[in-house]
C-alpha cells in the first residue's frame, strides 16, 4: 500500500514536472519575442533608446522624425514581423502533423510559391488598370493560389509514399509556379515590376497599420481556431486507425488542417512575400525544446518561437550590411536550412 | 438475436469494394472471447477493421447490441470500442504515458485535459499490462513486445464494452502470452468485456476462446466452440498440414526436417 502511494506520488510529480518545462518554456519565448521586439524598435539607421520611445509614445517628445520613424516603419515593421512570423510556423506544423512528415512546410511544398503568383498575378491585373489593391484582396488572392498549390500536393501525396519524394514534388510545383510568376513579371509595366521585385524577395519592410490590422485579425482568427483543434490533433498523431477509434471525425479535421494551413501560409506570402524554411525549422526547434509533440503546448510555442525567429532575422537583415538591406528569405535560409539538413541527416534510415 | 452482445448479419468484407470474404454471420454474448484463425492471407485483418468500422462494409451490417455500427456516431461508438492494430505506430517524442493516456479521449473535455479520475485509470490500465517501469520511456526507442503491451493497455483505459485486437501477442514472449490471458480474463470477469482477436498461436485460441472462426478461402469455414473446431482433421484441413505434426515432439522435429530439407 505504502509502496503504491510513493509510486502515485512519484507518477504526479513526473507530470507536474513536465508542466513546468512547458511552462517555462512558453516563458523564455515569451521574452525572447519581447526582447527581440523591443529591439527591433531601437535599432535601425537611427538608433533610438527604449526612454526615448517610451516618451514618443506617450506624446512626450516633440521629435517631429523620430516619432514618425517610430510609428510609421519600425512598430508596423516589428509587428508584422511578429505576427507573420509565429503564423508561419504554425503553417508549418499543421502540415507537418498533416502529412507526417518532418520536413513538410509551406515553402518546399510549394503552397509559398502558389500564393505568389495568385498574388502577381492579381497585382499586375489590378495595378495595370490603376486599381488599389487592398489587403484583404491580397489575403484572399494568396489564400486561392496556396489552396491551388495544396490541391495538387494533396492529389500527388494519395500517390506518392516516402517523406522525401512528397518534398520533391512539392518542390517541382514551387517551381512551375515561381516559373508562372516570372512570366507575368515578364510581361508587367515597368513601375509594377519595381514594386513586384522587391515583395517577390521577401521582406518586413513597408507596412502599413492597415496591413498590420488585417493580418492580425486574420491570424488570430486561424490561431484561435488551431488551438482549439489540439484535442483532435493530438489523437492524429497517432495514426489514423486510433484517431478514428477514439471518435475523431478524420475527414472534418484534415479539411480544417488544410484551410487553416492554407490561410496562415496566405497571409504571410500576402504582406511579406516568400519566407523561407521558418516553417520547418521552428516547430522541429520548438519541439526540441519542449521535448512534446502534445499540440495544446506546440501550438503556442511554435508561435512565439516563429516570432522570436522572424524578429532576429529581421534585425539581421536591416542591420548587417546596412544601409543596403538583405531579402528576409536570405537570413532566415542561413539559419533553417541547417536545421532541415540535421533533421535529414538524423532520420536516414526511416526515409 | 438480441441476447448477443456483438453479432453480424450477412457481413460481406473487402479491400476496394472486392470482397474477400462473404456472407458472415457471426453472434457473441456479451463476456465472450471469440479468436479467430486461419493462414496467412485469409483475411482475419480485414474481418477486423471492417468490424471496428475502419473498413468499410461491402454489405451485410454489424450489430452492437441492436444498434448499427455504421449508423452510431463516432464518440459513442469510441466510448464502447477499442482496437489494437498490427501497424506501426508514429509517436514522435510521446512518452509510453502520453501514448496510453490517448485511449482517454472520448471521456476528456474540449481540450483534452486529463483529471486526477483519468490519470488513475491510465495508471491502472499500466499497471494491468506491466508498463508502469517504462512509462516515461520514448514509445519509439521501447521493444516491439512492450509496444504491444502499452498499445494494450490504451485500449483497456479507453475502458470499452468489447476490445478487437490483431494479432496481440505476435511479439510477447511465452512470459506475457500468458500474462496476456490472465489479463483478458480477469477484464472479463471483471467488467464483462468482450473480445475478438486473431491469433496465430492455436494452443493459445484453444486454451482462452470461448467460440473460434476459422477464415479460409471466401467464406467462414467454420465458427464454434474450441473443442468442434479443433476435432480431428479439421485444423489439418485449415493449414494444409500434416496434422500429426502438430502433436508429439518427434514428428514435429521430423517435420520440420523435412520441410528444412
Amino acid at each position: 500500500m505504502g509502496q503504491w502511494e510513493t509510486d502515485a506520488g512519484n507518477r504526479v510529480m513526473e507530470v507536474e514536472l513536465k508542466r513546468y518545462r512547458y511552462v517555462a518554456a512558453l516563458l523564455f519565448l515569451g521574452m525572447g519575442v519581447l526582447l527581440f521586439f523591443i529591439l527591433n524598435v531601437c535599432i535601425g539607421s537611427v538608433d533610438i533608446g527604449v526612454a526615448d520611445i517610451v516618451k514618443a509614445l506617450t506624446g512626450q517628445i516633440q521629435e517631429e522624425t523620430m516619432a514618425r520613424i517610430l510609428w510609421d516603419i519600425r512598430l508596423p515593421r516589428a509587428a508584422a514581423a511578429l505576427i507573420l512570423g509565429g503564423a508561419l510556423a504554425l503553417a508549418g506544423y499543421l502540415l507537418q502533423t498533416f502529412f507526417n512528415n518532418p520536413i513538410a512546410g509551406p515553402f518546399v511544398l510549394g503552397i509559398s510559391s502558389g500564393a505568389k503568383m495568385a498574388v502577381a498575378l492579381v497585382m499586375v491585373f489590378l495595378m495595370g488598370r490603376a486599381v488599389r489593391v487592398t489587403s484583404a484582396a491580397m489575403i484572399a488572392a494568396a489564400f486561392l493560389g496556396a489552396m491551388l498549390s495544396m490541391g495538387f500536393v494533396l492529389l500527388l501525396s494519395r500517390r506518392i509514399q516516402g517523406m522525401s519524394m512528397l518534398v520533391v514534388a512539392g518542390v517541382m510545383i514551387g517551381y512551375i509556379c515561381s516559373a508562372m510568376t516570372e512570366l507575368v513579371v515578364t510581361f508587367a509595366d515597368d513601375a509594377d515590376i519595381v514594386n513586384l521585385h522587391n515583395w517577390s524577395r521577401g521582406s518586413f519592410s513597408g507596412m502599413t497599420w492597415e496591413n498590420v490590422r488585417t493580418m492580425a485579425v486574420v491570424v488570430f482568427l486561424a490561431c484561435t481556431a488551431v488551438f482549439l483543434l489540439s484535442k483532435p490533433l493530438g489523437a492524429y498523431q497517432l495514426g489514423d486507425a486510433y484517431a478514428r477509434n477514439v471518435g475523431v471525425n478524420l475527414r472534418l479535421l484534415r479539411i480544417c488542417l488544410v484551410v487553416f494551413s492554407s490561410v496562415l501560409s496566405a497571409c504571410i506570402v500576402a504582406f511579406a512575400g516568400p519566407v523561407s524554411f521558418v516553417g520547418i525549422a521552428v516547430p522541429h526547434l520548438v519541439r526540441k525544446l519542449l521535448c512534446t509533440t502534445e499540440p495544446i503546448w506546440m501550438i503556442p510555442a511554435c508561435f512565439l518561437g516563429g516570432s522570436v525567429f522572424c524578429l532576429f532575422c529581421d534585425l539581421l537583415a536591416k542591420t548587417m550590411f546596412a544601409p543596403t538591406e538583405l531579402s528576409i528569405s536570405t537570413v532566415t535560409a542561413v539559419f533553417g536550412a541547417p536545421v532541415v539538413l540535421w533533421i535529414m541527416a538524423k532520420r536516414k534510415r526511416g526515409a | 438475436m438480441e441476447q448477443y452482445y456483438f453479432s453480424t448479419s450477412n457481413l460481406c468484407v473487402g479491400y476496394d469494394g472486392r470482397p474477400l470474404i462473404r456472407e458472415m454471420e457471426i453472434a457473441l454474448p456479451r463476456g465472450e472471447i471469440l479468436s479467430l484463425i486461419g493462414p496467412n492471407g485469409a483475411g482475419k485483418s480485414t474481418v477486423l477493421k471492417s468490424i471496428a468500422g475502419q473498413l468499410q462494409l461491402l454489405g451485410g451490417a454489424v450489430y452492437l447490441g441492436k444498434d448499427s455500427l455504421t449508423e452510431m456516431n463516432g464518440k459513442a461508438l469510441a466510448r464502447k470500442m477499442s482496437v489494437v492494430f498490427t501497424e506501426k505506430v508514429r509517436a514522435e517524442l510521446k512518452s509510453c504515458r502520453d501514448v496510453v493516456a490517448t485511449g482517454r479521449y472520448p471521456y476528456t473535455g474540449w481540450f483534452g485535459l486529463l483529471s486526477g479520475e483519468d490519470q488513475r485509470i491510465v495508471d491502472e490500465a499500466m499497471e494491468l499490462t506491466r508498463v508502469t517501469d517504462i512509462r516515461e520511456r520514448d514509445f519509439d526507442r521501447i521493444s516491439d513486445g512492450q509496444k504491444q503491451r502499452v498499445m494494450l493497455a490504451r485500449a483497456i483505459c479507453q475502458e470499452p464494452e468489447i476490445v478487437i485486437l490483431d494479432e496481440p501477442t505476435s511479439y510477447l514472449d511465452i512470459k506475457y502470452k500468458l500474462e496476456f490471458l490472465a489479463v483478458l480474463q480477469e477484464l472479463r470477469e471483471r467488467r464483462g468485456l468482450t473480445v475478438i482477436m486473431s491469433l496465430h498461436e492455436l494452443e493459445l485460441a484453444r486454451i482462452i476462446s470461448d467460440r473460434i472462426l476459422c477464415l479460409k478461402g471466401a467464406y467462414v469455414e467454420r465458427y464454434g466452440t474450441p473443442e468442434e473446431v479443433f476435432e480431428t482433421g479439421f485444423i489439418k484441413g485449415l493449414f494444409d498440414i500434416d496434422e500429426d505434426s502438430l502433436s508429439g515432439n518427434e514428428r514435429l522435429l521430423a517435420y520440420v526436417r523435412r520441410i528444412g530439407a
